[in-house]
């Protein structure tokens, strides 16, 4: 893939309570390009630094040093061009109990300066294609968390945004709201040509779904490539193999 | 902003406990009260210290004198049950002492039979006895009650008109002390659910992280959840003006026993000339409850905590202003006590409601107390628009 670059950082550290006892390194020295159109997925173990990641690049974090660009922009500088143009699933996502279905996407959208007739035709749009539609009017209170989760994708994608960021879209969803979710997912990536920034801990939706991986570690990018890229470079079975391989240091060829 | 301020509104009026605890705590409070006082009115029958004068050298005073006192006399010797005056003391004083005694407010009830009572009557078959009662005391009242009664069925009724002397209005308003406390203290807690909820419940639920993400500065979200919670206290500020009018009705009815005569309904009711001010001033209580509330509340890892420390942190300064003002010597301290007292902003709103109430306002106090009230909250907003950007806020 030859597209734009739409992300990019460069020797990204970003560092909590520094110069304390409690010093934490969350990123350290992090180098990535991902290009639009692209389906990037993060992978690592939990405490890898890639929810800390997806904050420096929606702006919700500052880095301590190096650079970060989102749409040619620098987080630092730009952050209101890029908020207007990106989505960002949390992966604790919560929601407005006391609000419809409905109305949380419309909310949502309406906080982008979204026309409420476009933000109406959209809803109905994605709230049919998470198979939500019939309950639509109910306060999400009653719903299930799947059936939540399925209204926050449809959420982010309100905006129809270039970009987004989805920490853990599929989880707590049933099978099948799975597949409705990575199908739509899909479909967004190769025609509507959006960029999906994922995090997932079920290595069968990066393979499924991801052109490319980076597997994050401690702060760092162990790895970087297609599935079958790095399967084949640490001449792993599969991507699992490469990712316990990477992770603990054992099992896994490395150059 | 708007579509912010609709969904607040939106998630409040569904929030049906919310509202029902808005619409509920200030008519409780006030119909509370209500009920208290005319349960009290009816209950007032503890035995209290009556002074008396005799000025009349004619048989009719003489004669409603020597009942009196023979009546006390009587009473001594007889159970509880028995009594009708219950004098806890009698005495007799001349009318300088009377006079004294009552300026000082050391006499509850001082019964004054003037010179001319005797001479007045046998003119025109109507006299007048005068009875000095402290309306702020329900004994006193109630006492006071027993006396007319007892002389009117001694002189006959129609033959003996009581002029009932009370403190001034302004000195010794129950109700306007009550409509302080009741104020201070329903209202500066009152906004506590709703702000918390509105920070530290959004970080609880996790619902913030994306607001935050959302192309809004955050000085807007804030601005939003302060015009909803402002909308919140109109809503709560309503339900105090029915709750008001409920008390006061309470105040003026009759109950069984009760013996709430004009001169108490007038003291122990809410001016309603004043209610105007009282919201103002309500209004201005919750604002710096709102701006206090959303510092803690940015602070806050869950919405129960920030409702605690929020209740904990202005439980002590509510209650001391609070009383205070009930007792009217909000301003009477000096010392740290006193610079305590004037820093906490809620005891600017009583000091303007009593500047406003009282025969000469000093209007460059008053716009002081409604500026500092005013410039707290604003600086409070300002603190917690900081909170709201430093990082930690969705850690």
């Amino acid at each position: 893939m030859d597209g734009e670059t739409v992300i990019e950082t460069i020797d990204l550290v970003k560092v909590f309570d520094e110069g304390k006892k409690r010093e934490v390194v969350a990123l350290n020295g992090i180098d990535l390009k991902i290009r639009r159109g692209e389906v990037f997925g993060l992978l690592g173990p939990n405490g890898a630094g890639k929810t800390t990641l997806i904050r420096v690049l929606v702006g919700l974090l500052t880095p301590t040093s190096g650079t970060a660009r989102v749409l040619g922009k620098d987080v630092t500088e730009d952050i209101e061009y890029i908020r207007e143009r990106v989505a960002l699933l949390p992966q604790e996502a919560g929601i407005y109990d006391r609000l419809t279905a409905r109305e949380n996407l419309i909310y949502y959208g309406g906080l982008y300066g979204i026309p409420e007739d476009e933000l109406e035709k959209r809803a109905q749009k994605l709230l049919d294609t998470v198979g939500l539609l019939k309950k639509q009017d109910y306060q999400v209170k009653g719903f299930s968390g799947g059936m939540k989760r399925k209204v926050l994708v449809a959420r982010a994608l309100i905006i129809e945004p270039e970009i987004i960021f989805l920490d853990e879209p599929t989880t707590g969803i049933d099978t099948i709201g799975a597949r409705i979710v990575r199908n739509l997912l899909k479909k967004l990536s190769t025609e509507d040509n959006l960029t999906i920034i994922l995090t997932t801990h079920d290595l069968n939706e990066v393979t499924e779904l991801c052109d490319r991986v980076g597997i994050l570690n401690e702060g760092k990018l162990a790895a970087i490539g297609e599935p079958s890229e790095l399967e084949e470079k640490f001449r792993a079975a599969n991507l699992e193999e490469v990712f316990t391989g990477l992770v603990t240091g054992e099992g896994v060829y490395q150059e | 902003m708007m579509w912010l301020l609709r969904k607040e509104l939106k998630s409040i009026i569904r929030s049906r406990w919310l509202i029902f605890g808005f619409m509920m705590s200030p008519l409780f409070a006030w119909t509370f009260q209500g009920f208290f006082l005319n349960f009290v009115f009816a209950q007032s029958i503890e035995p209290e210290h009556v002074y008396i004068t005799i000025e009349d050298e004619g048989a009719w005073g003489q004669l409603l004198y020597d009942r009196i006192v023979s009546q006390y006399q009587y009473e001594t010797t007889v159970p509880d049950e028995q009594r009708f005056l219950k004098f806890s003391n009698l005495t007799t004083v001349s009318v300088e002492d009377g006079l004294a005694l009552w300026d000082n407010r050391t006499a509850p009830v001082w019964v004054y039979i003037p010179a001319n009572f005797s001479s007045i009557i046998e003119q025109y078959n109507v006299t007048t006895l005068i009875i000095y009662v402290n309306t702020g005391s329900f004994k006193a009242s109630a006492a006071a009650e027993r006396i007319a009664l007892f002389s009117q069925w001694q002189i006959r009724v129609t033959d003996l008109y009581i002029n009932r002397i009370t403190p001034p209005t302004a000195e010794a308003s129950y109700g306007h002390q009550l409509a302080i406390f009741l104020v201070m203290i329903t209202s500066v807690l009152a906004p506590s659910p709703y702000v918390s909820k509105s920070f530290a419940g959004e970080r609880e639920q996790h619902t913030l992280e994306a607001l935050l993400v959302v192309p809004i500065s955050r000085l807007r979200i804030l601005a939003a959840k302060l015009v909803a919670g402002i909308v919140l206290t109109a809503f709560y500020s309503a339900f105090t003006v029915v709750g008001i009018v409920a008390y006061n009705a309470l105040v003026a009815f009759e109950g069984a026993g009760s013996v709430n005569s004009q001169s108490q309904i007038a003291y122990y009711s809410v001016n309603v000339y004043s209610i105007p001010l009282i919201v103002f001033c309500q209004f201005l209580v919750l604002l710096c409850a709102i701006g206090i509330g959303i510092v803690i509340s940015t602070m806050a890892k869950d919405q129960a905590t920030s409702e605690s420390v929020n209740n904990l942190l202005l439980l002590v300064p509510t209650m001391i202003i609070g009383i205070l003002g009930f007792t009217g010597s909000i301003t009477q301290f000096g010392g740290p006590f006193g610079l305590f007292v004037y820093l906490i902003p809620f005891s600017h709103a009583i000091m303007f409601l009593n500047g406003v109430l009282s025969p000469n306002p000093n209007w460059g106090t008053l716009t002081f107390n409604v500026v500092y009230m005013v410039v707290f909250t604003i600086v409070t907003l300002v603190i917690g628009a900081k909170l709201f950007e430093r990082e930690a806020i969705i850690a």
